[in-house]
Order: C-alpha cells, then structure tokens, then sequence
C-alpha cells in the first residue's frame, strides 16, 4: 500500500481554469519522487491540495489507505506534510531561530526561551546537515540559508512528507549541491520528499521515481533509472492542442533592434540576464523560449525600461533605449505587451476606452490643446473593440469586469496600434482560452507580415514553434541557442537547450543572430 | 459626462442612501434617549436649515467651504494619495488671503482678486510639501502630512498672535477686514433687484464665493475627466504599476496632485477668513479638513456629486446647530452620525457580510468564519 | 542675560520634572500605537481612544466615588473604541485611516454630546466632583536635593507610563504572543502559515492599544487636570503616532520621542519669557518627525543603490574572469 495516495483528483477554479483533470498520484515512503511539468500543467495546484491550501473539487486522498480531509494547512501539518514554498514565508527581522520555531515557540515561565530555540535549530540543523547560523537575522542571510530555514521549519513541525516547490529555481549551483545533500540526508532520517522541478537534469540526480503532468493530467510515473532525460522531455512538452497557423512567407528586413552584452542583475544578487546579444529584424517573429524564471521576464522588462541597473547595449534604429524612461523607449517605437497583465497591462477599475490610451493620451489625436478629446478616444475605442474583436457591452465598461482573455484582447489592441517597430510580446496568451488564443497568434503573424519587428516571449514551446522565425532559447539567464525555425527543429531538441542538457557551438550561433 | 453618471453605479447610490438612512436612524434613537421632546429636536434637526431665510443662507455658507475642501480631498483620492493635509492648507489660505484683505491698499475690485489668488497659491505651496516627499523620497503622505497640518496651525497662530492680532481685541483676532477685503454679496446693488435683495438677499450672508465654487467644480471637473492630468490622476489611483509601464511620469503626477489639491483647500480657508468669518480668529479651520473627507467619500471622489453631499453633509450641520438652540439635544450629535455614516460606506464587506450573516441563520447553521486570507 | 535665565530654568529640577509630566499623556498612547503599529495596523484613531477614556473615567470616579474604577473605566472605553475600530477595519475592511478617521469624529462629537447630557455643560465636567489618581513620594530619592524633585512626588501615572513601556518592551520581544504579533506585522501570509491567526492577533493588538490609549486619556483628566474639558487631548493622539514613526517603531525610541516631544512643549512654556513664542517651540517635534522620516528613507534609497552597485560588479567581474578562462 502506497504511503500516500491521490485519486482522481479534480480542481477546477472560481473562474473555471481546469487545474487538475482527473489526477492520480502516490507517494511510497522513504522515496524522493519528482514531480515535473511545464509552467500550468497543474503541479503546483496538485501540491497545495495535498498540503491542504486549496480544497480539491472531486476525488480524494488517503494516506496508508485511511482517507484524509483537510480543512487548512494545519491539519496537512498535524499530519505530518510541510511544504517548502517558493516565496519564502519568513519573517525578515526575526533569526534564524525564532523563525524555525514561530508559531511554536518554546518558553519558560511564559517567557520566550531564545536560548533553547537556538538549540532546537542548532540540532535539527546538525542532524539533517541543513547548516544554518542560528542566531542571524533572516533580512542579512542568503537565499539559499533561507532556503533551509523553510526546511527546518517544516522538520521542527514534524514533517514526515517534505513538499520542495522548484526548490533550485533560485539558488546557485552550489547551492543546489548543498541541498541535494540535505534532501539525501532527510531520506536517511526517513523523511519522504517530493521534489517539483523543472530542471532534468536534477531529476535524474535526486529523484527515486518521477511522475511527469502535462495540462493537468498525470503522463506517467516512472522509476528515474529506467528514464533518460530525452524521455522525460518527450513526455513533457509533447505536442498537445496544436493551432495551425499560416505563416506566409516574409523576406526580413534590416535589423530593427540589436542587443548587445545585455546582463542584469536582480535585487537580491542573482545574474539573471548574462551577457545576451542578439538582433531582431524587421518582419520577422523571434521566439524566445525557455522554462520560465531563466531570465525572459528581465528581458522584456529591461528592454521596456521598467528595469535599470543593467550593463550592455540595446538599439532600436541605432538609437539607444536602454535605462530611458518607459515613455522613451515607447517613443522610439517599442510596444509591450507585459507578461503579468493584471499588474502591469491593466488599471481593472477603469474603463476599457481609457486602458487602450496609456500610451498615447498625450498626443494628437487624443489631445486637442489641454484637453483630452473623449469623442476621438471613444470612437477610436469602439473600432478597436471591433478590430479586435473584444466581447463587452461597451467601451465604458470596467476592465475588471471582462474575461481573461478578452482583458489581453485590450492589451494587444493597445499595443498593436501603437505602430510600433519592435513589439515586445510576453505571454501573450497564457491562461486565455483557446479562441482568444488563435485571434491573437493570427494577429501576431499578421504584424510580421507588415513589417513589425516582434520579440515573441513564451513559455508555451507549441506556440514558439508555430508561430516563429528564429527560435531563441534561454537559460539560466544565457542563451543557448538561437536556431532557424525550419519545419525540422524538433521540440525534443529545443527542449535539450531549454533544460540545459545542450549549449549551442558559438560560432554557429553567431551564423544565426 | 453621461458615462460618468452611469459608471457610479446604482449599487453605489443605494449604498449610500442606506448608510445615511441607517445613520439618521441612530442619531434618532439617540435623541430618543436623551431628550425631553425627541421628536421637536429631530424636527429642528431635519427641517431647521429650511425654516427661515439666515438658516437657509448659514446652510449654503457652510456648505460652499465644504464643497472647496470636497474637491480637495477628492483630487488627492482620486490618484490613491491619502493627503489629509487639507487642514493645514486650509489656515495657510486663510492666512494670506487675509493678510492681503487686511494690509494690501488695492481697491475692492483688485483687492479680493488678488486675495483669493493669495490663498490658493498658499494652499499650492504646501500642497507641494507632501506630493515631494513622496514622489521623491517615498515618505508616507498621511504621516507628512499631519505633520505639515500641526506645522501651519502653529505658524498662523503665532503671527496671528504676534503679528496680526489687533491690540484692541480682548482675544486672539485680527481686525474685522475693511470693506475692500470683504466677499461681496452674490447679487449685485442694481436697482431691478432692490426687491429679490430686501426680501431675501440681505437675510442671507452669501458671497461671491457661491459663482467660484460653481466654477471651481467644473474646473475640477474637467481637469479631472477632460486632461491628461486627469486621466494621469485617475491612472495612478488605479493602478500605479501600470500608469508606469504606460510611461507616465508618475512622481510628476503625485506632486501635482497635493498641490493643486492645495489651491481648492487653500481657497476654502480663503472663504472662511473673507466670507464666513470676516476676520483671522484663533482655531479658523476648526477641523474642517477633516470633515471635507466625509463630503469627497460620500460623493465617490466624483466632482459632480461634490456639490450635492456638500448640501447634504451641510445640512446636517447646520440642521444640527438648528437643534442645538431650539431643543435640549447638543449638536454634536452630528459628528456621531457623520462618523457612523463613514464607516457604513467604506465598510467594504458590509453588504456580504450582511449577506452572509442572513444566510447564515436561514440556514440555521453555525456559520463558521470563512478563512479570511490576510495580505490577499 | 535672558539667555542665561532660561538656561538656568531649563537645567533645573522643576523643569525636568515637568517633561516627566508633560510626557506622560503622549507616552502612553505612542505605546498604543506602537502596539498596533507592529502588528501591521496603523491606528490613527489613538485620539478618539484617549478622549473616551477621559471621559469615562471622569465619570465613573465621579459617579462611584472611586478613582479606581475610574482608570477602570477609562481603559475600558478605550477598548470598546478599539474593538470597533477592529470590527471595521478587519472584519469589514473598511480601510484603516478612514474608519480611524471616523471614529475619531465620533468620539470627538460623543464625548462632548454626553458630557452635556449628564452635566448640561459643554465644555468641561467642572460640575462633578471626579477623582483624581494620587501623585505619590519616592521614599530615600524624594530626600536627594536634585533628584528627589526630578523624580519623585510625581503622579502614579508617570511611573506607570514608564513601566509600562518596560512591559510593552518585554511582551513584544520577549513572549510568544507578542513575536507573534510582530510577525503578524512584517508578513501576515507567513505568520499564518505557521498557524497564527492574523485577524485574532491584530485585534489583540488594537485592543492593547485601546486601553494604553485609554490610560493616557485618564491622566489627561484624572492627573495632569482634574476635569474633562472637551477636546482636551488636542492632538495628543496624533503627536503620540508620530512619536511611533520617530522612534523608528521600537519602545526604547517611541519613549524617547514621546519625551522629546515632551520636552519640547515644556521648553515652549519656558521660552515665553525669552520672547520666544511657544508656538515656533512647539513646531520642532513635527519638523523632527518629517525629517527623520526623510533620513530614513534617502538611508534606505542609498542602501538599495550600493546593494543594486555591489551586485553588479561582482557580476561583472565574474563574468570578466570567465570570458578570461575561455
């Protein structure tokens, strides 16, 4: 009998995403098994349904064969499950001690005992080889300490089952080496661990067994040994809802923006853009593929200026746009569609008319002397509902009111008709449904054809694949390989450079940039 | 502006009814409590500001400085700023339209222009302060700002004290302003009014101050709905993130939020100092700022609906006063009922949470508490 | 010479002892704010709180005849305005400004409302005979010549104000509850991944709050005067919240503002016979406030910046070194 069970479980959410379709997952004792998958293919959703953050919609969870209802996350840890998030749940101006210990303090005469919550994580430290200095304040500590307080908390609650979310996504690899060992180390002590990743190669390192989610459905749990990492890739990013797209042939143009030696480094120290170059031509689509977190979001954000701190070069016709304003770079002819729409794309509280003129309320024919022409923004609005296609009542509606994919409609709409010459497209259609989905790839290879210069940024390889001239894939912040999307470029082999398996020849990358 | 009336829901109206409904209801109940004859006190109240022509003209009066001060309140709002600086901005206009009624020898017909321009640049130029400290240097508005309000109160007490106060006076007060530092009256001496003048407009102490307050909310109006600084306003309240990835200036916009917020309320103090008061007095903006809050909540930072809660918000003030002297109810009875309608309206969840608790006994369950997810 | 006379009163016991007492009613309070500050809450509501507890605790010592149920009384007004407070703003999510703004509206209003109600005055509570909590002797300091007039004879009150804020130190940084508090504070999401309720615990602290502000009411009316007069907090509430944000929202720093503002308001009574008016005196706590508030974030700005500097050049020398090796 397997140590924990999930059977057939189903979630579907408020605004009717299908997270999990039916899922089947078991856990044995002792094992670290590996949980992979694309960015919404349901892993997480499964995970914090078992740690008890989410209530399934259908199906249940037994653990050695006796059925469990979890009603919040204290009842999942009361039973022994701690999970480990991606966002650190630390308090930053406590040490490392009093966050071990929070919510379960030790004390003597109803005072707090610090001393013997150094002590506790000092042990619990030693034993399981997670070092940590016990007596830091967590705000002057690294992430990858941080990383093992998380640990140590969830062991200090007496976790037997260890849920590690993309544990590595943020650490450096000697980091990753010092976790491994760690995570070793639980396993002897007889901890179980599940382990969600992205990163094969770690998979084929850690993990006992590894059960692969694609779209919310499980494709299969396998013993690791008996996988190759060109096996679990296949089963990964296989080929599912494929929308065929014409693409007519276009001669590309000049180059419309040159990167040059683009790094960035984020607020906490990590690289996540190093040393990337490349050139985008006019009327082409370049695809930037990659699991996502390898540096693709910096990318957009830095070429868009809503990131400084960089070094290296961008040009748009010759022009510098780096570290401007983002109405700069917006005048020099870059129109973005941002990858976190809601944040970004959008003010929800407004009206349709006014979120399609952020960019341009300030000129004619917008602006006629001080004022803003409402009849010119009205009407204007009104073709580009039609144009595009956006299902509303009227302009006049609240954003916030619409579905998500017609909320990405308004963005596409606004950032289309900025005549722009580069055209900055970040997920343009994740988590959109899939008519939404087709009109906005349509309209992308449209733009190519009359000449824009896109940067296509997606994590979806199928509709990289489909709608791409080059390909360009990144990881860890470099790129690894830019290719010419020729009907004989394979997922499989995108998907070495994508997980880091393989790393493009220089010089024949330099031949395709 | 059809749109715009149509953009405020009915929900929200209904809400707002509710809440001042709810509110009356309670300072009844009140009333019934503590007064011999509770409903002749609630007649003065409700009816008193209409019962004769001076009420009547106090209500206006009242409700024209809190009009000023909604349109303050509502442009900071408006951009998700949480100014409450309107007070202190407030005694800076009072003081140098003041100054200029009591000291400057222009002609009535210069002289109260440039008073009024004196207190709005006044309210400017503090308003200024906050929108600085937080645009540039990320200082949290609500603490500079009560802060700067302390900060200005003090300085028009001191050179009211030392400066200002007339020797003659046995209490902290300038002079009565000469004629030529005084608001006129809204209907101008001409002999074809002799009759409306007599009749009514000499009950009443209205000034001029009524044609710029109208003007003044059309302006706000438009500046608001009609500008790019407007549409830059109203962006930033909504969602700053995106107002920056649109490529707004959005430090810019924060700035100049507070200080044009600071001519409306600078022109409110102006009021009190040159149309209600006719001299500075010690404490002039008596907490006012504060209470242009409730008039800019109740019409949903919408200058349209400015006017209207102003009345209404007036009215209650005044119907209070009303009160006081013809029954035995005191009038802060009102500031209850003011502070109990806040809260019903910005209570975010009342209407599901009444919802639920009525649902939760149809059901006859213990309704256990949902898990309110904190930060969320 | 008029120089010289103010220093020497500035230096003198009487004075210092006035700060004791003069600090007393914006200490007890900054507590309060503090308190519900760290839990992740800002109450600017602390006026209202403290006006209710004066009120309340007139007329309870004057109606019972016994001061002690008056304090009683006081902290307990003050915790009903608090638990409304916390009704709004938690529960129904009423933003925290607004609904502090309204309730200090109301307790402005209801205060002088009810006064009038049961004395017919509006203005102070000189008709009831109220109690007054006793000053009280330090037995061996009250004999030191200096010190014995700084320290001692002062009013229950002020000690109180100051072991107070020992206690409030300890219950935030050294009991279970209070770390759970402050974690409330810092990150709810965490703090209730670990099981802390974060509702329960910020009205926990509003409720503190409410009656440390309570307190300071009672020694507006009860010690510092004898009455209630309306509106006799004056802004206290706010000089208590801003004496928070100047001691940099840890107790040690809250008491020292609270007595620097202390000071300054005693320093201004002084100054009068310098011909310095007490007004320009009085404003210095309040440039102070905006000032440090200024500091503290150019210091943040900078940190940022040579972190954001630091970062990229051991970047770039990394990435110097490895283009070397290949």
């Amino acid at each position: 009998m397997a140590f924990i069970e999930m059977r057939d479980i189903v979630k579907v959410y408020p605004n009717g995403v299908v997270a999990n379709n039916g899922v089947n997952f078991s856990l044995e004792r002792g094992e670290i098994h590996a949980l992979v998958g694309e960015n919404g293919a349901g892993k997480s959703t499964l995970m914090k349904i078992l740690y008890g953050m989410e209530p399934p919609s259908g199906g249940e969870i037994l653990m050695d064969g006796q059925p469990l209802r979890f009603h919040s996350s204290s009842d999942a840890i009361a039973k022994g499950i701690g999970m480990v998030h991606q966002n650190f749940m630390l308090i930053p101006s406590f040490t490392v001690a009093q966050n071990t210990v929070l919510g379960m303090e030790p004390v003597r005469r109803n005072m707090l005992d610090a001393k013997e919550a150094v002590r506790i994580t000092e042990d619990l430290s030693k034993r399981y080889g997670l070092r940590v200095d016990a007596e830091a304040v967590v705000d002057s500590i690294n992430v990858g300490m941080r990383q093992r307080v998380e640990i140590l908390k969830t062991l200090y609650r007496g976790a037997q089952v260890l849920i590690l979310d993309e544990p590595t996504a943020v650490l450096t690899p000697q980091e990753t080496q010092e976790l491994f060992e760690a995570v070793r180390e639980l396993v002897k002590e007889g901890k179980t661990v599940i382990f969600i990743t992205h990163k094969l190669r770690e998979v084929k390192e850690i993990s006992d067994r590894v059960t692969v989610m694609r779209n919310g459905k499980v494709m299969g749990t396998v013993a690791t040994s008996e996988a190759t990492r060109e096996s679990i890739a296949r089963m990964m990013v296989g080929r599912d809802v494929f929308l065929n797209i014409d693409r007519p042939p276009v001669k590309r143009g000049d180059v419309a923006m040159r990167v040059t030696d683009l790094s960035y480094v984020s607020e906490t120290g990590r690289p996540m853009l190093s040393n990337v170059s490349f050139n985008l031509y006019y009327g082409e689509i370049l695809g930037v593929a990659g699991v996502e977190g390898n540096g693709q979001t910096e990318l957009a954000e830095v070429i868009s200026s809503l990131r400084r701190s960089t070094t290296g070069k961008a040009t748009v016709d010759g022009s510098d746009i780096l570290n401007r304003t983002p109405r700069d770079v917006r005048l020099a002819g870059v129109a973005h569609i941002p990858e976190d729409r809601l944040t970004n794309g959008v003010a929800l509280k407004s009206s349709i008319y006014e979120n399609l003129i952020v960019d341009r309320y300030f000129r004619p024919p917008f602006r006629r002397g001080q004022f803003i022409d409402y009849r010119t923004v009205r009407s204007t609005g009104d073709g580009l509902i039609r144009e595009f296609d956006i299902r509303t009542k009227d302009g006049e509606v609240a954003v916030e009111a619409l579905s998500g994919g017609n909320m990405q409609k308004v963005i596409v709409a606004r950032e289309f008709t900025a005549s722009p010459k580069v055209l900055i497209a970040s997920q343009p259609t994740r988590g959109i449904d899939i008519g939404a989905t087709e009109f906005i790839r349509k309209r992308l290879v449209q733009k190519r054809v009359e000449g824009t210069a896109i940067l296509l940024i997606s994590a979806d390889l199928s509709e990289v694949m489909s709608i791409s001239d080059r390909i360009m894939v990144m990881y860890e912040g470099h790129v690894t390989c830019v290719k010419i999307n020729t009907p004989d470029l394979t997922e499989e082999e995108l998907g070495y450079y994508m997980l880091g398996i393989k790393r493009q020849d220089p010089e024949e990358m330099e031949a395709n940039l | 502006m059809k749109a715009i009336l149509k953009s405020n829901s009915v929900r929200e109206i209904l809400r707002i009814f509710t809440a001042v409904f709810v509110a009356l209801m309670i300072g009844f109940f009140i009333t019934l409590l503590v007064s011999d004859d509770p409903v002749g006190a609630y007649r003065a109240f409700l009816l008193g500001p209409v019962s004769r022509f001076n009420r009547f003209g106090d209500w206006i009066e009242e409700s024209l400085t809190l009009m000023l001060l909604g349109l303050a309140i509502a442009l900071v709002f408006k951009a998700g700023i949480f100014s409450l600086g309107a007070e202190g901005q407030m005694a800076f206009g009072a003081l140098a339209a003041g100054c200029v009624a009591l000291y400057v020898p222009l002609p009535i017909y210069l002289r109260i222009p440039v008073a009024l321009v004196a207190g709005a640049v006044a309210g400017f130029l503090l308003g200024i302060i906050p929108g600085y400290l937080k645009a540039y240097l990320n200082a949290n508005e609500i603490v500079s700002t009560l802060m700067l309000n302390t900060i200005a109160l003090k300085f028009y007490e001191y050179l009211l004290t030392y400066y200002i106060k007339s020797p003659s006076a046995g209490y902290t007060a300038s002079d009565t302003f000469p004629e030529a530092g005084i608001l006129t009256t809204w209907v101008p001496n001409l002999p074809f009014l002799q009759g409306f003048r007599t009749m009514f407009v000499n009950q009443t102490n209205i000034t001029i101050m009524l044609y710029l307050v109208i003007a003044s909310v059309i302006v706000v109006y438009y500046l608001m709905y009609r500008t790019p600084f407007g549409y830059e306003l109203r962006i930033l309240g909504s969602n700053i993130k995106f107002a920056r990835y649109g490529g707004m200036n959005t430090r810019r916009t924060i700035m100049l939020a507070t200080a044009v917020s600071g001519i409306f309320a600078g022109l409110a103090g102006t009021h009190l100092a040159m149309g209600i008061h006719t001299k500075l007095i010690i404490n002039i903006t008596a907490g006012l700022g504060f209470e242009g809050i409730v008039v800019a909540l109740l019409a949903r930072n919408n200058p349209l609906f400015i006017p209207l809660s102003a009345l209404g918000y007036g009215y209650l003030r005044a119907g209070a006063d009303v009160m006081e002297r013809s029954s035995d109810v005191s009038r802060e009875m009102v500031l209850v009922i003011q502070a109990i309608i806040i809260l019903l309206v910005t209570a975010e969840r009342i209407f599901p949470e009444v919802k639920r608790r009525i649902q939760a006994r149809r059901e006859n369950t213990a309704a256990a508490e949902p898990t309110s997810q904190p930060g969320s | 010479m008029d120089i010289e006379i103010v220093l020497r009163s500035i230096f003198s016991a009487v004075f210092l002892a006035s700060i004791l007492r003069i600090s007393t009613p914006l200490i007890l309070p900054a507590l309060g704010g503090l308190v519900s500050e760290l839990a992740g809450a800002t109450n600017i509501a602390l006026e209202g709180m403290m006006l209710s507890g004066a009120l309340a605790g007139v007329l309870v010592s004057a109606y019972t005849k016994s001061v002690w149920l008056g304090v009683l009384a006081g902290m307990l007004a003050g915790l009903a305005i608090a638990m409304i407070l916390g009704y709004f703003h938690l529960v129904l999510r009423t933003d925290a400004i607004l609904a502090g703004v309204a309730i200090n509206i109301m307790c402005t209003g209801g205060t002088i409302f009810l006064l009038y109600v049961l004395t017919g005055d509006k203005g102070n509570s000189s008709t009831l005979v109220s109690g007054t909590v006793p000053n009280v002797n330090i037995p061996i300091i009250e004999n030191i010549p200096f010190l014995g007039t700084v320290l001692s004879g002062h009013n229950i009150l002020t000690y109180l104000a100051f072991l107070l804020a020992i206690v409030v130190s300890v219950f935030l940084y050294r009991t279970r509850f209070g770390a759970h508090l402050r974690a409330v504070g810092e990150n709810p999401v965490a703090a209730s991944s670990v099981g802390i309720n974060v509702i329960r615990t910020r009205f926990a602290a509003f409720a503190i709050s409410g009656m440390l502000a309570g307190l300071g009411g009672i020694n507006m009316s009860m010690a510092y005067l004898t009455l209630f007069q309306r509106e006799m907090t004056a802004g206290r509430g706010f000089i208590a919240l801003a004496a928070v944000f100047l001691g940099g929202r840890k107790p040690l720093g809250t008491l020292l503002a609270a007595v620097f503002f202390g000071f300054a308001d005693a320093l201004s009574n002084q100054l009068g016979s310098l011909k310095i008016p007490p007004q320009v005196v009085q404003t210095i706590p309040y440039f102070a406030t905006i000032i440090a508030l200024v500091v503290y974030n150019l210091r943040q700005q900078a940190q940022v910046a040579a972190r954001a500097r630091h970062f990229q050049e051991k970047h770039m020398a990394e990435m110097a070194s490895a283009k070397s090796q290949s």
